[in-house]
């Protein structure tokens, strides 16, 4: 079993590490030369100026902010099953539902509210909607307000919200 | 006492008051910015007044509105002792402060036949009144640590005190070895004796002289000053934030400040004693006074290259991405600082050609004296700079391995080197 066995190096033990000196002198090479290339031109530095520069790298499959997805005639795609309020983890989604008179379907919903600060945006509604009526492909990642109730998101604001990648309407209904 | 005296006492003191205090927000911003960019971050560089962020300066300035504006808060378990409570950082704060005050910042003036020193303080042993004055800074510690009531502020105090009991052997006997080889405890005396040369080359400045007590110097101040790698009174993996938890808001900034200025006065000893001072190398005062004209012509010729160099750098740096689409007022703040730094070089340069065309020695004198002031706090801010830069490089010690190191190495070491100067100074004097 000799063969297995592997002996590892032990550092520190040698005069130039105890000295400590030259590692100190190696360490600050390292700092030294980020300081002064950032130092020389910050733009080198790969920072995302926030506010003024909004992040670039939001993917099609980010779960951002909800939206309520229309029919290709403007109308409502939701059919107020409640599906995903019964999927929803957080039980952050609050539907009332109501007939619809103009002919396309039975249903649809009178309010539709998410509050948002209950939501952990795990997307799990959005798996469940059979009419691809709600998605969180708005790339929204910010929500701002000024009381907890800005937060609790209506029908007409999450219809008024818009896909970011392209696809507008919803799939399921046409 | 003359007129001349009395305004040279005045500006010594507020000149001392002003490099001690006013680098305090100055150099909590080089400290951010530094770790910024070290870490490849930005650091502060948002907060402005109209626009105007001098790099991020302003953000100190906010940050010390937002202490002072702070509930002043006094945890209840304490119950004796209050008074000495708020007042231990100040102790800390004020010997940090006082022993800066007997640092030379430009040589004896000569006015009338009156010598006259440039330091707030106008002693001849300024070494002894910095070693007694810069040891008082850990009462404060002490105070704080002991009546928090607190097992960290205590663990922190105590760390604090017997890192300071065992630094301060080494940087005594470091400190007495320099006073052998100046042969004077005056710091003033001690510039003037590294001004000269030795073996006809090198300027003889004490990291030349005595290298080992130097470095011994260094590390004691770095720990004498709290500064990483030897943090470990404030361990906050440890400790929590050592002796100051239970302290807030101005309470908390007095001992922040401190810890400050304590760095900036250990700058400001390490480089009067090892580098020389407010000295150039190989430039005595007498030379500087004799080939004034000469010194001036090399300045008229520098100071615009400087602002040339620096309104490049503020262009370049003092902007935006492309891809962002407001500077908020960045420009607009290059343009005006540039206008500034244009007619502050001309202004200087007309001053430094009136004194070349019509010489008079007491003008030349007082121009000596600021230059050697300015070459003072750009010696100073690059010694700070150092300080901040090992920070960022070094991790913290563990607590045996600083006592081992303080004991073990520094203090034999020390020993030695005072005992191999002893020798050389007494075998060359004889």
């Amino acid at each position: 079993m000799s063969h297995n066995i592997i002996t590892t190096p032990r550092y520190g033990n040698s005069f130039k590490d105890k000295l400590y000196l030259p590692a100190i002198y190696e360490g600050c090479k390292v700092t030294f030369k980020h300081f002064f290339t950032n130092l020389n031109d910050s733009n080198t530095v790969d920072t995302l100026e926030y506010p003024e520069e909004q992040p670039r790298d939001i993917t099609s499959r980010y779960r951002g902010l909800h939206r309520l997805t229309h029919r290709p005639d403007d109308t409502i795609a939701c059919v107020a099953c409640f599906m995903c309020a019964t999927a929803c983890p957080s039980d952050c989604i609050f539907i009332e539902a109501t007939e619809r008179d103009d002919n396309k379907d039975e249903k649809m919903p009178k309010s539709f509210k998410i509050d948002t600060l209950e939501c952990i945006f795990c997307g799990y509604c959005v798996e469940a909607c059979p009419c691809d009526a709600i998605r969180m492909d708005t790339g929204i990642f910010s929500l701002t307000g000024n009381s907890r109730e800005d937060f609790v998101l209506n029908k007409e604001q999450l219809l008024s919200n818009k896909g970011a990648f392209g696809e507008e309407i919803s799939c399921a209904r046409d | 006492m003359s007129m001349a005296s009395i305004i040279v006492a005045l500006v010594a003191f507020v000149l001392g008051a002003l490099l001690a205090l006013l680098t305090i927000p100055v150099l909590v911003w080089l400290e951010r910015r530094t770790a910024g960019l070290v870490q490849d971050r930005l650091g502060p560089n948002r907060t402005n007044i109209f626009g105007f962020r001098l790099g991020g300066v302003v953000q100190s300035f906010a940050d010390v509105v937002k202490l002072l504006i702070k509930e002043e808060y006094y945890p209840s378990h304490i119950k004796m002792g209050k008074l000495i409570f708020m007042i231990a950082p100040i102790i800390t704060f004020v010997a940090a402060l006082l022993a800066f005050m007997v640092i030379p910042f430009a040589d004896t003036l000569v006015i009338d036949g009156e010598a006259l020193r440039m330091q707030p303080l106008p002693v001849e042993y300024g070494v002894f009144w910095y070693l007694a004055i810069g040891a008082v800074g850990v009462i404060g510690v002490i105070f704080g640590g002991w009546l928090s009531h607190n097992k960290y502020s205590l663990l922190g105090a105590m760390r604090a005190t017997s890192m300071v009991v065992s630094y301060e052997l080494p940087l005594g006997l470091a400190i007495i070895s320099f006073i052998v080889t100046y042969n004077t405890v005056d710091f003033n005396a001690m510039v003037a004796w590294q001004s000269s040369t030795f073996f006809g080359f090198l300027p003889s400045w004490g990291i030349l002289v005595q290298p080992l007590a130097s470095i011994i110097l260094i590390i004691a101040l770095f720990a004498e000053t709290n500064r990483n790698p030897f943090t470990v009174a404030e361990g906050e993996s440890e400790i929590v934030a050592g002796f100051m938890t239970e302290y807030s808001a101005m309470k908390f900034a007095m001992y922040f400040m401190a810890e400050y200025v304590a760095m900036n006065t250990a700058s400001a000893v390490i480089i009067t004693m090892i580098f020389g001072g407010y000295q150039l190398p190989y430039v005595s005062t007498e030379m500087l006074i004799d080939n004034f004209s000469s010194f001036a012509y090399v300045l008229i010729l520098i100071i615009p290259a400087f602002v040339y160099w620096m309104i490049m750098f503020m262009r370049k740096n003092n902007a935006v991405r492309p891809s962002v689409s407001t500077d908020s007022g960045r420009i607009f703040e290059t343009k005006v600082i540039s206008i500034f730094l244009v007619v502050l070089a001309v202004v200087v340069d007309a001053i430094l050609l009136y004194l070349i065309l019509s010489p008079n020695a007491l003008a030349t004198q007082i121009a000596v004296t600021m230059i050697q002031v300015i070459i003072f706090v750009i010696k100073l801010m690059a010694f700070n700079m150092f300080f901040i830069l090992i920070r960022w490089t070094l991790p913290r010690f563990r607590y045996d391995q600083v006592q081992t190191l303080g004991w073990k190495y520094l203090l034999p070491l020390s020993l030695f080197n005072l005992f191999v100067t002893a020798i050389v100074v007494v075998g060359v004097n004889s």
